[in-house]
């Protein structure tokens, strides 16, 4: 794993994968983003850390559409979201997210599950989306589940599928929201493992979690949200020995 | 109950002799094969499905055995309680202590904890062909009908009773090893069962109601060169907008075709034109879904073309008179208990796609769908069954422009699937909003489009949740198509209240045929029921 620690990884003159600038979001009257403004690079994994309601799914929802944000500009892949409805699908497609309750799909098997969106989405024929998946469940762990039904395991081999399901669309960003908040503690680690494994490979991520050896670990910047605001963005080093905004000190006193 | 069913003063032979009334009304005799063609029909294939599901459940031989003993006490309790002559009560008691004995053998013999099994298949095959051999072998007298006049006779069943009955079990017991012994070699056999069973009402209905002679030479000019062109300039064009470069163009295509399809209508033109044309703009309407590989253009085609032909088929066998009967076209002279099915099922069947559709554009985020459906469903839910069934009966015919007419029958089954379409658009919808959120955004962020993400996610999760009140409905539309009584339909329930007790030989037999009808609606719904408890335990509903 130290060899994908901070220091070694120098992304200066990687391109841009997402770009937020001056995005704002409202429900209603209340502001849950305000004036977010960031960039990711590519193979860059960006770890999104703040207290709850503090907007971080609000965020990361935006950058594959799933929430619409009302000003600001959001550019995916060099693609600038917009309503246009082949935009959304052609990013949704180049985007993979994972969802903390898994939201695998219960009436289909493993194998379908992964298979579905290849399938119908990419048109791939079937018998290649299936030998890309059973790779994708080794890669993840679980070869052996591939006929189960979602209902017959346990969250961190759901989770894992859900992982290997967004996977089978070769994304180019996967997003991560909570993935390990509703596991159990034994199964946390099994899923962290196959995300490192992911970072390892290049991808570029956008990970909320309150795991903070994660954050440590396998972070090459670590965003700090508060009330919809970005407070503090820094490597992980720097975030966690000397943080210079109170807000983040209060933070991390509180879950350390 | 018993005083009531066992008196003396009950004329069972009532029902008895007039069974064929009660099933097909005034079928003529000599066609009877037909009936007996089509529920040969349905019986291998229901015998082949059962074995291609291996729905046949299994039971432990202490269930069995437990059972066999309730239903001899059920006979010897009955025996006792009924007042019988003597001579009848002792035959009761015998036929009673069989059962009872052997079951209650059985059961000291095996210990509390045998597992072994056997398929209650088998065991319902044995018990009806029990049955049977009582029907070829006791003295139960035969009642027949002659000339309009009844005749009971000693000896056994009729014939034509027996012999048929005796022959549609030996056809659904091979089907069901037919079908056990292709299963493993013939893949798509499900698939193929499903559209027989759907196609079966309609080619069923054709083979009992008319014998379409085709006038070969209205075939040549006129019916095959309209299908033809339907078929290859319809192909043709889906080709097209299957394409990838069809794009906008081949949208504002498609939307001109529904237009003047839908403007077909006001014009003189032939039905099967106007029908050809508005499935084909549906289809060129989706064709953008379809749209990529090779392989899935071509079978966008010929899923088109079967359509085509099958819908055609239909077209010119109903509007080529029947000559067997010698009556006109349209003319409906079945009844009872076949009329009853015939409602259910093309109601059933018309209704679903229909009713999931309405469903849909209730729940869809767009204003202009949700408020016609919601509009369309609260207005049907705001009328009786009885007005639907009137106004369609009597006033459908008046309001259709000049030169078009519609049958009783088919206007009933129109205004049927409309009232009912909107109950189970509520019943879907129920199932679509249970469907949590996480499933849309899941299939959303996978890059699905709408109508992958409604085909292929939410609807069959929404269809899982939906099976019992969904087959409620079924049973719901079967026992209340009894209500076509008042437009005049002859139906089940209305042969045996009115029609049986009317004629001079079964003068006041009302009650002895109403209970006769109530049992077989009870046979129906039950075994509906049942059929429903097992989709869901096989679907696991309840697992998750
Ligand atoms: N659909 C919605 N309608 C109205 N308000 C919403 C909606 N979704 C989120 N919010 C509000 O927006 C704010 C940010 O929510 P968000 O879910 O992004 O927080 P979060 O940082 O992900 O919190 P958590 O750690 O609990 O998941 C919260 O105050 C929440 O109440
Ligand atoms: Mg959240």
């Amino acid at each position: 794993m130290t060899d994908s620690s901070p220091e070694i990884r120098d992304l200066s003159h990687a391109k841009d994968m997402i770009v937020c600038d001056g995005v704002n979001k409202w429900y209603g009257d209340f502001q849950a983003l305000k004036d977010v403004t960031a960039t990711v690079k590519e193979r860059e994994v960006v770890v999104v850390l703040g207290p709850s309601g503090s907007g971080k799914s609000t965020w990361i929802r935006c950058i594959n559409r799933l929430e619409v944000h009302q000003k600001g500009v959001i550019i995916v892949d060099g693609v600038e979201l917009s309503s246009d409805v082949r935009n959304i699908e052609k990013i949704r497609s180049e985007v993979g997210m994972v969802f903390q309750q898994f939201n695998l799909f219960p009436h289909l098997t493993v194998m379908d599950n992964i298979t579905l969106a290849p399938k119908w989405v990419r048109k791939m024929p079937r018998v290649e989306a299936e030998d890309k998946a059973m790779a994708l469940l080794e890669r993840v762990g679980i070869p052996e589940q591939a006929d189960k039904f979602p209902g017959q395991m346990s969250g961190g081999q759901q989770q894992r599928v859900a992982i290997a399901r967004a996977l089978a669309m070769e994304p180019r960003i996967m997003l991560f929201d909570e993935p390990t908040s509703a596991l159990d503690p034994e199964m946390i680690k099994e899923v962290l493992d196959v995300m490192i494994g992911l970072a390892e490979s290049g991808m570029t991520m956008m990970v909320v979690t309150h795991e903070m050896g994660f954050a440590k670990e396998v972070a090459d910047r670590i965003i700090f949200m508060e009330d919809g605001e970005l407070v503090e963005v820094g490597t992980p080093e720097h975030f966690f020995t000397n943080p210079t905004e109170d807000r983040t000190k209060l933070f991390l006193s509180q879950i350390l | 109950m018993l005083g009531f069913i066992f008196s003396p003063d009950r004329r069972w032979e009532a029902p008895a002799t007039n069974l064929r009334l009660l099933m097909t009304k005034a079928y003529p005799t000599e066609q009877y094969a037909r009936i007996w063609f089509s529920l040969g029909t349905l019986l291998v294939l229901a015998g082949l499905s059962l074995a291609a599901w291996r729905a046949a459940p299994r039971t432990t031989y202490r269930k069995l055995a437990g059972k066999f003993t309730g239903y001899g006490a059920a006979v010897i309790v009955v025996g006792l309680l009924a007042p019988f002559s003597a001579g009848a009560t002792l035959a009761y008691l015998a036929v009673g202590a069989v059962p009872l004995v052997g079951g209650l053998m059985t059961l000291r013999l095996l210990d509390n904890h045998d597992e072994r099994d056997m398929s209650t298949l088998l065991v319902s095959v044995l018990v009806v062909a029990a049955g049977l051999v009582v029907l070829w072998t006791v003295p139960l007298g035969q009642h027949t009908f002659v000339k309009g006049t009844a005749y009971a006779r000693p000896g056994t069943v009729a014939l034509t009773t027996k012999l048929p009955l005796s022959v549609m079990l030996g056809v659904m017991v091979a089907a069901f090893y037919v079908g056990s012994f292709v299963r493993e070699r013939f893949k798509s056999l499900k698939a193929a069962l499903a559209l027989l069973w759907l196609l079966s009402p309609f080619i069923l209905t054709m083979i009992v109601l008319r014998d379409p002679a085709f006038d070969s030479a209205h075939l040549i000019s006129t019916d095959i060169p309209i299908g033809l062109a339907f078929g290859i300039g319809g192909g043709l064009l889906l080709w097209l907008l299957t394409s990838a470069k069809a794009g906008e163009a081949g949208r504002a295509v498609s939307v001109l075709l529904l237009v003047a399809a839908l403007a077909s209508f006001l014009t003189p033109m032939r039905m099967v034109v106007r029908i050809d044309a508005l499935m084909l703009a549906a289809l060129a309407l989706g064709a953008a879904t379809f749209a990529g590989s090779l392989e899935s253009r071509l079978r966008y085609i010929g899923g088109w073309i079967g359509v085509l032909a099958i819908v055609n088929w239909i077209i010119t066998a109903t509007n080529t008179p029947s000559t067997v009967f010698g009556m006109p076209t349209g003319t409906f002279f079945g009844g009872g208990l076949t009329l009853t099915l015939m409602l259910t099922s093309f109601t059933v069947i018309f209704a679903f796609p229909i009713g999931i559709l309405m469903a849909l554009a209730r729940t869809s985020k767009m204003p202009i769908f949700r408020v016609m459906s919601t509009a369309y469903i609260e207005a049907i839910r705001g009328i009786p069954l009885i007005t639907v069934f009137m106004f369609f009966a009597i006033m459908l015919p008046l309001l259709l422009p000049d030169g078009m007419s519609v049958a009783q029958v088919p206007s009933i089954v129109i205004g049927y699937t409309l009232f009912s379409a909107a109950y189970l658009a509520e019943n879907v919808r129920g199932g679509l909003q249970s469907v949590n959120r996480g499933q849309h955004e899941a299939a959303e962020a996978l890059g699905m489009s709408t109508a992958q993400k409604t085909l292929l996610i939410t609807l069959p999760q929404a269809l899982r949740v939906s099976i019992p009140p969904l087959v409620g409905q079924a049973i719901g539309t079967f026992k209340e198509s009894s209500l076509v009584l008042i437009v005049g339909l002859f139906d089940l329930l209305f042969i045996a209240r009115n029609v049986i007790p009317n004629t001079s030989d079964f003068l006041g037999t009302s009650r002895e045929n109403l209970l006769v009808a109530s049992v077989i609606y009870w046979i129906g719904s039950y075994s509906m029921s049942k059929a429903s408890q097992r989709v869901e335990r096989k679907v696991g509903l309840g697992e998750r």
